[in-house]
């Protein structure tokens, strides 16, 4: 069977990558593609730069942070203290667990126009609606796997409650593009977000990594 | 080193009324690396026997000494590296049809009741419902599981989901019966119980069997002849006849003449079990 | 402590103090809630009182606009399963099967999998318009991902020797997936599916709410901007309650095809 060269698996991934990108091109460029339904992958990634300085990504990138762990800090404070009662006392954890784990699945995004009516079109409901999504996964008695679990969520959900209402950070800013039919500066905006929850991950994973050696 | 006790040669059966045609089992010269190099493990090592029809067969061995090795390239799980397996004049490469395999694991289909499983070879042969059901219930009355017929895996205890494996491989009519180390995760009675049975239905069905095992007594009840290997390097160490009456009965396993076979076996299997104790204790892995 | 010496006694008192906790839980929530709606706090019907949620949710069921929009909003999930569902399929099988394309590709499955499909819209909408298309397509990607994931690990979950079984006995490839591999995978590929049911439940209801004339989400924020806030709330608890029952039974489906292990 023979060793595989440790090159080969990442050549691959790479390839396909570049691979696809430089077939969108020829397809847009041949105009078998309309370019106003994908844009061209080089008109994408000149946009990158000006998405990045004009629409001031920084800041947006810094209110979507803000956002999320002020959502976070909500769900620490409410879902912790829910997690050590439930397992601290066994019945009430017996009563109350198959309600929280239900909770934990349910789509509670989709109650996000309710939300809206609550507390307005502002950045409290955009943390509210953090909270909510990542609360329930995070007072399940497994603690920390529970509260990661709830961040991930919190942030899924900021992130798209920012596009679907219009207001916030990176979500608002994909939406703010699309609708101003600026396609490859949504595309570029998209792949900003993308990279950021990739990046987000990959420290999520690492640092989970880290905490479980020093264990 | 392996000095003078070594045999070398193809051992010819001498068994009764040897049959007209080629041996249904020929190991020829069998060798199998693991790695290249320095780093080369030779599991097994010009290893040459060949099994009569209607032959029961085994290989006994301490631990690492390769028989697992083996068992998987008579199976054509592997190849061998050099040398060849024949199924009577044709050679394997790869999982024959006239080989049935009985694995040492739990190897039952766990979302199949017992019928199911046992007919299980059938039905990927294409055989319809009532006739494939009706070919499983004999040979899962010949294994005592007369009744389980509907039942799943999950019902049953290690021993009888063995001899599940067992009727399902036998199902099969496999040419060959291989079997490795089949009751090494049952507790000592079940062996003993299995083994008789294993033994009932390969007389019955005239089977050719080769049985891998570790242990030297279920070797002697079972076999007309054994085949000692050395630590690894695998090879045959020695072959030895096993002239105990058939059926072999309570009376027979507990005659002097089985305590005599049992003792000489061990005296050659102690000599390689501590060469492979002293050899694992060296942390040569 | 009192909780431990209550767990002592009689096994029908332990299950009745369960039942009795929950009972009182709800019965608190549900005052807590009456409480702020009848409290002149929130602004009209913003929490609107039990009665006039119970009442929205009769005038719901009696509303053929509900029907005919369910049916809209169930056509595009079902289609979006279905692609979505074979999709992953697929790719799982290949992932799992192959150590190769795993390593190549499998991370892309992990790092993508968390991300949020809604911001994919606008380029769903580009390609496939802004009727049901775009809203299948949302739905599709969404499940894709946690369909992928599940049946690649359920592939490689597969035991080896049920493997060897098949080989041994001559079986070509299409009767190994069949007979071998696919039911020794049943729990984690049902487990895909209800993972993958809640997200492309999500990912059209969403579009719906975003960009369309017609389904429930459609419903959902057209009931936000005549601000009838009764039938906002009843078609949010028919919808979240719906997803709950799909997730629970999938659960039990799981845990039911997990047994059929030794």
């Amino acid at each position: 069977m023979g060793t595989r060269s440790p090159y080969l698996a990442p050549v691959i991934s790479l390839g396909t990558i570049v691979g696809a990108l430089a077939v969108m091109q020829g397809l847009i460029t041949a105009e078998i593609v309309s370019p106003y339904v994908v844009p061209l992958p080089t008109d994408i990634l000149a946009s990158f730069e000006r998405v990045v300085v004009e629409e001031g990504i920084a800041g947006r990138f810094a209110v979507t942070v803000g956002e999320t762990l002020a959502a976070g800090l909500l769900i620490v404070l409410v879902g912790i203290p829910i997690g050590l009662l439930l397992y601290r006392f066994a019945r009430l954890r017996t009563a109350f667990e198959p309600w929280l784990a239900t909770i934990a699945a349910a789509p509670l995004v989709l109650a996000y126009p309710l939300f809206l009516v609550l507390f307005g079109r502002s950045s409290l409901t955009i943390i509210v609606i953090g909270f909510a999504a990542g609360v329930a996964p995070a007072a399940l008695p497994q603690i920390f796997v529970g509260l990661r679990l709830g961040l991930i969520f919190c942030l899924i959900n900021v992130v798209g409650v920012e596009f679907l209402i219009n207001l916030g950070g990176l979500g608002q800013l994909i939406n703010d593009l699309a609708e101003r039919y600026d396609l490859p500066g949504t595309y570029a905006a998209i792949c900003f977000v993308v990279l950021a929850s990739i990046l987000f991950f990959a420290v999520l994973g690492r640092g989970e990594k880290w905490l479980q050696r020093r264990r | 080193m392996i000095a003078d006790k070594e045999v070398v040669a193809n051992p010819q059966p001498e068994a009764a009324p040897a049959p007209a045609g080629p041996p249904p089992l020929t190991v020829e010269n069998v060798t199998k690396r693991f790695g290249e190099g320095p780093g080369v493990l030779t599991a097994v090592d010009s290893i040459s026997f060949t099994v009569a029809r209607g032959e029961f067969v085994s290989v006994i061995g301490p631990s690492g000494c390769g028989k697992s090795t083996l068992f998987h390239v008579i199976g054509g799980l592997t190849d061998a590296t050099l040398g060849s397996v024949r199924v009577e004049n044709e050679t394997i490469n790869g999982p024959h049809p006239a080989v049935g395999i009985v694995f040492q694991e739990e190897s039952t289909f766990p979302w199949r009741s017992v019928i199911d499983n046992v007919a299980f070879p059938l039905e990927l042969r294409g055989v319809g419902r009532e006739e494939r059901h009706a070919a499983a219930s004999r040979y899962i009355d010949m294994v005592g599981l007369h009744g389980f017929e509907k039942r799943r895996p999950s019902e049953l205890s290690g021993g009888m989901r063995q001899r599940v494996s067992i009727a399902r491989t036998l199902a099969a009519k496999p040419r060959i019966l291989l079997m490795d180390e089949p009751f090494a995760a049952l507790d000592e009675q079940t062996r003993l119980l299995l083994g008789d049975k294993v033994l009932q239905i390969q007389q019955q069905l005239e089977q050719t069997t080769l049985l891998i095992t570790h242990s030297i007594t279920e070797a002697v009840q079972l076999s007309d002849r054994i085949l000692i290997m050395s630590y690894r390097p695998g090879r045959v160490k020695r072959v030895v006849k096993v002239d105990l009456p058939r059926p072999r009965t309570s009376d027979v396993i507990s005659s002097r003449e089985f305590g005599a076979c049992v003792a000489d076996i061990w005296s050659d299997l102690r000599e390689e079990a501590s060469r492979g104790l002293a050899e694992s204790e060296r942390g040569s892995g | 402590m009192a909780a431990t010496a209550q767990i002592t006694g009689a096994p029908g008192q332990v299950n009745l103090s369960v039942s009795t906790i929950r009972v009182v839980g709800a019965l608190v929530l549900l005052g807590i809630w009456q409480g702020l709606a009848l409290s002149g706090f929130f602004f009209r019907d913003v929490v609107p009182p039990l009665q006039k949620i119970a009442h929205g949710l009769v005038a719901l069921f009696g509303n053929g606009a509900f029907y005919s929009n369910l049916a809209v909003t169930g056509g595009e999930l079902a289609l979006a399963l279905v692609i979505g569902g074979l999709a992953g399929l697929l790719v799982g099988l290949l992932l799992g099967g192959s150590e190769l394309m795993s390593d190549a590709y499998e991370s892309w499955l992990s790092y993508l999998g968390p991300t949020p499909k809604i911001i994919l819209f606008p380029v769903m909408i580009m390609l496939f318009g802004v009727g049901s298309g775009s809203k299948v397509a949302m739905g599709a990607v969404s499940c894709f991902f946690p369909i992928a994931i599940s049946v690649a690990s359920g592939m490689r979950g597969v035991d080896p020797t049920l493997r060897r079984v098949g080989r041994s006995l001559q079986a070509n490839a299409w009767q190994m997936f069949l007979k071998i591999e696919l039911p020794a995978m049943t729990a984690p590929l049902v487990n895909g599916f209800r993972l993958g049911f809640g997200v492309a439940m999500i990912g059209v209801l969403l579009a719906e709410t975003k960009l369309s004339n017609q389904g429930i989400g459609f419903m959902i924020i057209n009931a936000y901007a005549r601000f009838d806030m009764p039938q906002m709330y009843a078609l949010l608890i028919v919808t979240i309650a719906f997803a709950a029952f799909v997730n629970a039974f999938a659960e039990r489906m799981v845990r039911r095809f997990g047994a059929r292990t030794i």
